[in-house]
């Protein structure tokens, strides 16, 4: 699928999605992962909650933006390399339900794997996460969370691995570098 | 996790999540006239001359109109008053309720578990502008429409 087309597909579907509020949608999101760390008090746990929630999220995601694209007369032809499908989940996907585009690159030399980048991450405008030093003052002597290892956007994650599971393609994502 | 405490979760939820965003909304917007913008310090002292209980029906004015909008991109349908500290919103069709199936248990009982959100959402906003609160929401919906719901706010004296 060309570039173009697939940035203008994204486009054209993410006009037709209801819409809500960024600020609400962040500060929720804030909100969760904060119920989160107060539920499990451990960054790993923390990760593969968000993990797991983004995969119910991302399983229903697919159902969703195959049938839009069927009701907007958007043709996505089916995707012959894991190229491709890199290209319709950042131009296409990403673009419908977040309303930003993701970048592809660093594709593996045997097509098995990708990375993407996202420069605009909505969920995180509003957030700073402390680096080492600060969590480790900010966890005192609690032994609690140790809050630098938490991945923010780790849904995003469960979203991909998600969506990809239903179209029969069983991928592991993970973040090499949150904000 | 019982019931109870998953409503109280949420409405905590709402409770920061409404607090934020009504710092973000209320930051351009004026409440009313004479009335010092919201956050700044001693606000209480130095308005003497404002008569609190026209604040707090400005303040609730501004929930039911920018704050709603924001949220659900609509205004509170009929807002209630007894002048005496309690309001009574009414949302004739919110958003996040319409896609229930009409007339279904399970689907009251889950409409009842989503409305713990935005009531939290009014105690954070009402908190944010310097009011205390308690807010219980009731489910009005008759059958067809599911997605009926009001709010109940008691400004603490």
């Amino acid at each position: 699928m060309s570039k173009s087309s697939a940035s203008a597909s994204g486009h054209a579907l993410w006009s037709k999605m209801p819409k809500a509020n960024t600020e609400l949608f962040a500060l929720t999101y804030g909100s969760l992962v904060t119920e989160l760390i107060r539920d499990y008090d451990n960054a790993d746990e923390v990760n593969s909650q968000l993990d797991r929630i983004g995969h119910s999220i991302g399983v229903r995601c697919v159902d969703e933006f195959l049938s839009k694209a069927e009701v907007g007369g958007i043709n996505i032809p089916p995707c012959q390399t894991m190229k491709d499908t890199a290209d319709v989940v950042a131009r296409i996907g990403f673009r419908m339900f977040l309303g930003v585009s993701a970048e592809v690159a660093n594709h593996a030399p045997d097509g098995s794997a990708f990375s993407l980048f996202l420069y605009d991450n909505p969920l995180s405008i509003f957030v700073e996460l402390p680096t080492a030093e600060e969590a480790a003052v900010i966890s005192g002597g609690r032994g609690g969370c140790d809050l630098s290892k938490i991945k923010y956007s780790n849904i995003y994650c469960g979203v991909i691995r998600g969506a990809l599971e239903q179209v029969n393609l069983k991928v592991d994502c993970r973040f090499v570098r949150d904000v | 996790l019982s019931a109870e405490r998953a409503a109280a979760k949420i409405e905590r939820l709402g409770f920061d999540v409404g607090y934020r965003l009504c710092e973000r909304l209320a930051q351009s917007k004026p409440l009313g006239p004479g009335l010092p913008p919201p956050g700044s310090a001693g606000a209480a002292a130095a308005g003497g001359a404002v008569d609190p209980a026209a604040m707090q029906l400005e303040a609730v004015k501004f929930l039911c109109k920018e704050f709603w909008t924001e949220v659900f991109r609509k205004q509170i349908d009929k807002l209630q008053t007894n002048h005496r500290g309690v309001f009574v919103l009414k949302d004739h069709e919110l958003r996040w309720l319409r896609r229930l199936p009409p007339e279904d248990e399970t689907a009251r009982v889950a409409a009842i578990k989503m409305l713990a959100f935005p009531c939290g959402l009014i105690r954070g906003a009402l908190s944010n502008l310097g009011i205390a609160a308690v807010v219980s929401c009731d489910f009005l919906a008759d059958g067809k429409n599911m997605a009926a719901c009001s709010f109940n706010i008691k400004i603490k004296s």
